[in-house]
């Protein structure tokens, strides 16, 4: 069994890729932060048993030709209409920005900590 | 890693379209007093700034650009100075349409706006740190 296949190592994989596509998507809303019109995005939540189940319950394609299933949801979250909208039309705030920022570098900093004691485990075991 | 180098691309977009903005601030702020050189004539007139968001093909992700710096088309402030070089037959003297008040404020945003950036730019550096020294444990 390769390393890779080990469920645990996985998911913190899979957060972590999470997290890095969240950075871009944080770093965008603040570079944006004067352009008129300009919508503060965020990433929907990652939910691992979402997809789990989509990867057991997805219909199978028999045919090449048959229309693919969709998942309906997108992968960014709507984050409505914030409390603080200028006139320039730009929803950006600083501070929440800067919050979230803050957040995701921790929660990224949990993943990788997580990644190298369950490596260490691992290690451990082979060592006995 | 590569979103990494997004974001810090992305960030240094904004970095580079702040320092633009406070450049034409400044300047504004500098021509707060210069009147035309020949009697009669128009003054400074105050320059704006826009930003828009555009695709960066190279970096493949939304960056900010400085867009085009439009002059304020605001009236001129008039005074009478008869004895001013630049002053017309009626004695009045335009003075660019600059108040160092609002120049101050907007440095003040810029200002925000650039720290705000750099933020980002330190965190996103932190989280690639921790990615290599997952590497050494």
């Amino acid at each position: 069994m390769p390393i890779t296949d080990i469920p645990i190592l996985n998911m913190l994989r899979e957060r972590m890729q999470w997290q890095q596509a969240r950075q871009e998507v944080l770093a965008e809303n603040v570079a944006n932060a004067d352009t008129p019109d300009y919508q503060a995005k965020d990433l929907a939540p990652l939910d691992f048993s979402r997809q789990l189940s989509a990867a057991s319950l997805s219909l199978e394609r028999t045919s090449p030709e048959h229309i693919a299933s969709t998942a309906a949801d997108s992968q960014f979250a709507s984050k409505g209409a914030g409390y603080e909208i200028r006139p320039r039309g730009n929803s950006v705030s600083h501070e929440d920005e800067m919050m979230n920022v803050a957040t995701n570098q921790m929660d990224y900093e949990a993943a990788t900590e997580m990644y190298t004691h369950s490596l260490n485990l691992i290690k451990l075991a082979v060592k006995e | 890693m590569m979103d990494f180098m997004k974001s810090l691309h992305i960030a240094a977009s904004g970095l580079r379209a702040q320092m633009g903005r406070m450049k034409v601030i400044t300047e504004n702020i500098a021509n707060v007093d210069s009147v035309a050189t020949t009697p009669g004539g128009d003054p400074y007139r105050r320059r704006i700034v826009t930003f828009s968001s555009e695709l960066d093909r190279s970096v493949g992700a939304d960056v900010v650009r400085l867009g085009r710096v439009e002059p304020d088309k605001s009236d001129f402030l008039v005074r009478h100075e008869p004895g001013n070089p630049a002053a017309d037959a009626q004695g009045n003297v335009k003075y660019p349409n600059v108040n160092t008040l609002v120049e101050m404020t907007d440095l003040r945003d810029a200002q925000r706006s650039y720290e705000s950036n750099l933020n980002v730019i330190t965190a996103t550096r932190k989280m690639m740190q921790l990615t290599i020294d997952m590497l050494k444990a």
